[in-house]
């Protein structure tokens, strides 16, 4: 027994040490690693965009005439939010409590190409930019809001590629002038009356706009004759004489802010007239009219998300609700007038489920309080349809409650009623109620809708509404 | 005449016993076969239940969890910024590190055509957190959702998930039936 273990055991030490040796080898030589790469950009294929800037678009080349324009109307829905830009409807025509007294006859319907571009009203005619698949054209239509007949369209070839949608903005609609942007950032003023083109502008290619992702949403605003448009790039914000397409001001970018979804609201504060927008990198207030036109008021970096869609909320006293989806949530600021220098304030930012927020629509201001669609991102609110006390914005007055969401819902105000729209084209009738959430009466209206998220327009008591591919008209008049 | 024979207490016994061993085997045999042919059920999330809370990856007995992201390829807007792909405040649309929502880089984006863009689940490097399935919900079409995968699931007696599911999003269904993907059926039960 002792020899067997002197003969074996005695190189056990060295055996040992060797295997301890090895061991400590492969431990600093081992990687565990190896299996793992590191998350580099392109791993997608992705080789760079196909970019169509230098292309040369021929703005408002075509023009086609169907039957001269005969004009029913007396009211008019001018642009987006309507007349006074808070999507009110204050004419006091009666309108339908519920669907028992009216509106579920659809007075005409046409076919649009993809989109979410909604209508303006102007004295009985509609005017939308659509864009039409077949001919590859953002196209002015003109229709009739009595009959949908169409009456005259001006068009120009452009390529847009499908990308949830395509056409996506409310023109705006003076006495003289039609003014629309299209989806890549082509700036059209046509003469109201006689449809002749007036000028274009390509902002992408004229002002080095970046195109926000699926495409332009600011809507155009004219303005006593003014086209203010905010294209990001070489200028943040530029007002043009509409008649001439002259450039009447720039207001310089050196932030390189880009153009958002969301549109220019003019407002006037002890005074002072501006033009607030929210841009990709900041809001901003730009003095409008007068020899400071132009002149950047004040401005609030702070308020910096990627993707804008609703429009700033201008209250009476001074504050300004801003608001975005995609996580971003919402802030209140308050603008101090100090001896002729507007001064803002941040008064609360939050995110979405913490207060009132959106996603696409702007909320409506009535009554000193704010009704809005929250957004997905809302958690337990998500879609609700929500209102809210300005001084105490991040609680609800009430919420729809878990059984009543209404997707992107875009909504009016008109007699007293919230006329709602869901995603899949079913019109709510909600009542003006400044204590508790009360369903009127619901109608789907569009059958097998979808995404029906354009802004709505009524006039002379006849609404518009769309989704992705259908207009209809219905009278609301009761 | 013949007395008729009458049987021992031992013969009692034992035809007693036989007769308690023949029913016996039959009573097991027939519960082997009503066992071998009924109904298996296993457990599934309920997507339109769920969530998110995250406690599908950290409350399985197995590590990683049975519970994967799947991805309803026919909901799927395939978008460039998808909100389960891109982690919010991205600084770029890429597939860089910094800029991905998933903790294991488990959903691989693919340049299909400007401005498409496919994501597929590596269900190897998925741990079921659910970052993904709320980011889709919350920005998109919510295709991107969670299910117990029973080729990795062990089908507990009382799953642990369940137990923790502040949704009670988890629930058991048919083995017969026993994915609930988005786009099969709808959030009512019905089928699509």
């Amino acid at each position: 027994m002792r020899e067997f273990a002197y003969k074996y055991l005695r190189h056990l030490p060295v055996v040992v040490f060797v295997g301890g040796l090895l061991a400590v080898g492969w431990w600093l030589l081992y990687n565990p690693w190896t299996a793992l790469g590191p998350s580099l950009p392109g791993a997608d294929g992705y080789t760079g965009s196909e970019s169509d800037a230098g292309e040369m678009i021929a703005i408002g080349a075509h023009f086609e005439e169907m039957r001269p324009a005969v004009s029913a109307g007396i009211e008019s829905w001018p642009r987006f939010r309507g007349e006074h830009f808070d999507n009110i409807y204050h004419n006091r025509v009666p309108l339908i409590d519920d669907f028992s007294q009216g509106g579920t006859e659809i007075l005409w319907s046409v076919e649009l190409g993809e989109g979410h571009a909604g209508p303006a009203i102007f004295e009985g005619l509609v005017y939308l930019l659509d864009y039409d698949e077949e001919q590859r054209a953002d196209m002015l239509r003109v229709f009739s809001l009595e009959t949908g007949e169409e009456q005259w369209r001006r068009w120009y070839n452009v390529h847009i590629r499908r990308n949830h949608g395509m056409s996506r903005t409310v023109p705006a609609i003076s006495d003289e002038f039609i003014l629309t942007i299209g989806p890549r950032g082509h700036v059209m003023c046509v003469d109201r009356l006689t449809g002749d083109l007036l000028w274009g502008i390509d902002l992408e290619r004229e002002w080095n706009a970046e195109i926000p992702l699926w495409y332009t949403g600011q809507c155009p605003l004219l303005d006593d004759g003014v086209a203010v448009i905010a294209p990001g790039g070489d200028a943040l914000m530029i007002g043009v004489d509409a008649a001439t397409g002259d450039i009447l001001w720039e207001v310089p970018n050196p932030n390189g802010w880009e153009m958002s979804h969301s549109s220019i609201i003019p407002f006037t504060y002890e005074g002072i007239k501006m033009y607030v927008y929210s841009a990709v990198g900041g809001a901003v207030g730009v003095a409008a009219g007068g020899p400071q036109a132009g002149e950047v008021l004040w401005e609030v970096p702070e308020w910096n998300h990627r993707v804008l869609a609703a429009s700033p909320v201008c209250l009476p006293d001074g504050r300004i609700f801003l608001t975005a989806g995609y996580g971003a949530g919402s802030m209140m600021l308050q603008l101090h007038n100090r001896n002729g220098t507007i001064e803002p304030e941040i008064l609360s930012t939050f995110r979405p489920g913490e207060g009132l927020s959106s996603e696409q629509q702007t909320p409506v201001y009535v009554d000193g309080h704010l009704f809005g669609v929250l957004p997905k991102d809302a958690r337990a609110y998500r879609n609700q349809f929500v209102c809210a006390d300005p001084d105490e914005i991040t609680s609800f007055v009430w919420t729809s409650g878990s059984t009543a969401r209404f997707g992107l819902g875009p909504f009016i105000l008109a007699d007293d009623k919230f006329y709602l729209l869901d995603d899949d084209g079913t019109l709510h009738i909600i009542e003006k109620n400044l204590r508790a959430f009360r369903l009127l009466d619901s109608k789907r209206l569009i059958e097998d809708g979808h995404d029906a998220w354009a802004p709505l327009a009524i006039a002379d008591g006849y609404m518009l509404l769309r989704d992705d591919q259908t207009m209809i008209c219905i009278d609301l008049k009761r | 005449m013949e007395r008729k024979k009458t049987k021992s207490r031992r013969e009692f016994i034992i035809s007693s016993m036989r007769f308690g061993m023949v029913l016996s085997l039959g009573g097991v045999g027939g519960l082997a076969f009503r066992n071998s042919t009924k109904e298996q059920w296993v457990w599934q999330i309920d997507p339109f239940k769920c969530s998110w809370c995250g406690r599908c990856a950290t409350h399985c007995v197995l590590n990683p969890s049975a519970v994967k992201c799947v991805h309803a390829y026919e909901l799927c807007g395939y978008c460039d910024l998808c909100g389960g792909y891109l982690i919010p405040g991205h600084s770029a649309r890429s597939t860089a590190a910094e800029n991905q929502l998933c903790p294991t880089a488990a959903i691989e984006r693919k340049f299909i055509e400007e401005p498409y863009y496919e994501y597929k689940i590596n269900e190897d490097l998925c741990i079921g957190c659910a970052k993904c399935a709320e980011g889709c919900s919350a920005f998109g079409n919510g295709s991107l959702h969670l299910q117990v995968m029973h080729h990795l699931c062990v089908n507990c007696n009382e799953c642990a998930i369940a137990r923790a599911c502040p949704s009670d999003a988890i629930s058991r269904v048919k083995a017969s039936g026993p994915y609930l993907m988005k786009g099969d059926f709808t959030s009512d039960g019905g089928e699509t």
